[in-house]
């Protein structure tokens, strides 16, 4: 039983971070209708201004308060981007500009970080949290969940208990009718776009000490959360949430077998098959008859 | 006394050429109407005036304040409402939410509710839900709550039975005559032409009457020759 339960515990920071990533994946789609891919590159940009920091001596604090602050900027200079040149454009073609740009921040950051040589990443919350079932849970696996369930719930409550959550929805519904009620539209977006780049930054700073931290891997870890916000369906923030857990443990327990181990960073390739299987069935149904 | 001046404004879409020249003036507690044949301009002429598409030149002023290159919201902030055809309502959102994003500093809901009161039972249920005639009432109520100086409307009574467009003329008139200046775009010219005080007839992109509306209404052949040419 044990063999099961440690893997899948250690999967649990993975997935905290696959949810809030996926859970921002929802909120920019929700709000500006952009399938972003490139939330964690934004994120890495912020993580690799907090190591170049630390690596230069200065203390962590303020290190990480200035990565999220270089996170925030940015998610609104390409949400600028998005808005400026392509506010008009189709969903498919503002997700293939998010991709081209992934592509552009990623040649980027790795031009600026040194290539994929791995660079020392503090390690901002070491240590263990609690035992379950004779299982270490670390903090930064209680804080990245934690840190998910408070977006969703924040999320959640902002945008129906708000006046700026108010003038977010009808900007998702319809930003024409929005602006032309005198909604700021730009400047909400780029808020979104900051908002969700900050949430980000502080997700990846969490994870990337258990992962190789180069800008390139960093940056692909868009794919399982876009995996996570398709089990939400790029819609519900709690389904996304949940979806993102589901992956981290899955991919733990698929480390702890020998046989799939090397496979394991397929998953998030294959929920993405059976959602878009499963939620294109009634239209495959439709096909067939 | 608000107004809006329109003088010289030319239109363009993908390159040519659909409003030429157009000079008008729309008047605090007046309602002028423009009407037209299908592809006169009319729709054209007032996503030129609102921002949706950018002005040719010419200029668009609201109180001697020019506004034809602020963007759509700014115009709003300056005083200029647009319901678009189509009925755009926030279709998520609840009745009353959908007019909450449009309230402005001193503005208050119950203003549309005593517009529209039927809007009150309403106010719960998703905008989606609403029937035609309902929604309209919403577009219409929510740009008030904008505090316009000049609304304008494109193609009110569009798909609408003809007892809710009487019910939403009488709203219109009732707008004019507290002070806001109304432009109206119709299809249905006898109905619009019967609550307005002044006519535009468009063709091909040009202005080719401009006048009394109840000279036009008395005028059926007048109008007919206008719309057709010849």
């Amino acid at each position: 039983m044990n063999s099961f339960l440690t893997p899948a515990i250690a999967g649990l920071t993975a997935g905290g971070t696959y949810a809030l990533l996926g859970v921002c994946a929802v909120f920019t789609y929700r709000l500006v209708a952009v399938v972003n891919f490139t939330g964690a590159a934004i994120g890495s940009a912020g993580t690799f201004a907090l190591i170049a920091l630390t690596e230069g001596g200065y203390p962590t604090f303020p290190s990480v308060i200035a990565g999220i602050l270089v996170g925030a900027a940015v998610g609104v200079l390409i949400g600028f981007i998005m808005t400026r040149w392509f506010a008009e454009a189709n969903p498919s073609t503002k997700a293939a500009v998010t991709a081209a740009l992934l592509v552009g921040l990623i040649a980027i950051g790795l031009r600026l970080t040194g290539g994929q040589h791995p660079r020392v990443m503090p390690d901002l919350f070491p240590g263990s949290a609690f035992r379950m079932a004779g299982v270490e849970v670390t903090i930064a696996s209680v804080l990245t969940i934690g840190l998910a369930i408070l977006f969703t719930v924040l999320s959640d409550l902002f945008l129906s208990r708000t006046r700026i959550g108010l003038h977010l929805r009808a900007l998702s519904d319809r930003p024409l009718a929005a602006e032309l009620i005198g909604v700021k539209v730009r400047l909400l977006s780029l808020l979104v776009w900051g908002a969700t780049g900050a949430f980000t930054t502080f997700a990846l700073m969490i994870i990337a000490p258990q992962r190789s931290p180069n800008f390139m891997t960093l940056s692909l870890l868009v794919v399982p959360a876009l995996a996570a916000a398709l089990v939400g369906l790029f819609r519900s923030f709690w389904l996304t949430l949940a979806g993102g857990i589901l992956l981290g443990v899955l991919e733990g327990l698929a480390s702890s077998v020998d046989s799939i181990a090397q496979y394991r960073s397929a998953i998030p390739f294959l929920v993405i098959l059976a959602v878009l299987l499963w939620s294109q069935r009634e239209a495959r149904w439709d096909d067939a008859r | 006394m608000s107004e809006l001046v329109i003088s010289s404004l030319s239109i363009s879409r993908s390159e040519l050429p659909v409003v030429t020249e157009i000079n008008a003036r729309v008047e605090s507690g007046s309602i002028s109407v423009v009407l037209g044949a299908n592809g006169a301009g009319k729709t054209t002429l007032l996503e030129g005036l609102s921002g949706i598409i950018p002005v040719a030149s010419g200029t668009i002023a609201i109180d001697g304040h020019e506004i034809q290159t602020a963007r759509p919201g700014q115009r709003s902030r300056e005083g200029l409402a647009h319901v678009e055809q189509g009925r755009t309502i926030f279709s998520q959102l609840t009745t009353e939410e959908n007019m909450k994003v449009a309230l402005r500093d001193g503005s208050d809901l119950s203003e549309a509710y005593g517009l529209f009161p039927e809007l009150m039972q309403r106010r719960s249920v998703r905008a989606g839900l609403l029937s035609g005639g309902e929604q309209q009432m919403l577009v219409i109520a929510r740009a008030l709550l904008t505090r316009p100086k000049v609304l304008m409307i494109d193609e009110m009574s569009a798909g609408l039975a003809p007892v809710i467009v009487s019910r939403l003329m009488a709203a219109v008139r009732k707008l004019a005559d507290a002070g806001l200046a109304v432009l109206l775009v119709e299809q249905f010219a006898a109905l619009a032409l019967g609550i307005g005080n002044r006519a535009y007839v468009l063709r091909r992109g040009r202005v080719v009457y401009d006048g009394d509306c109840k000279t036009l209404l008395r005028s059926p052949d007048e109008l007919h020759r206008l719309y057709l040419g010849g």
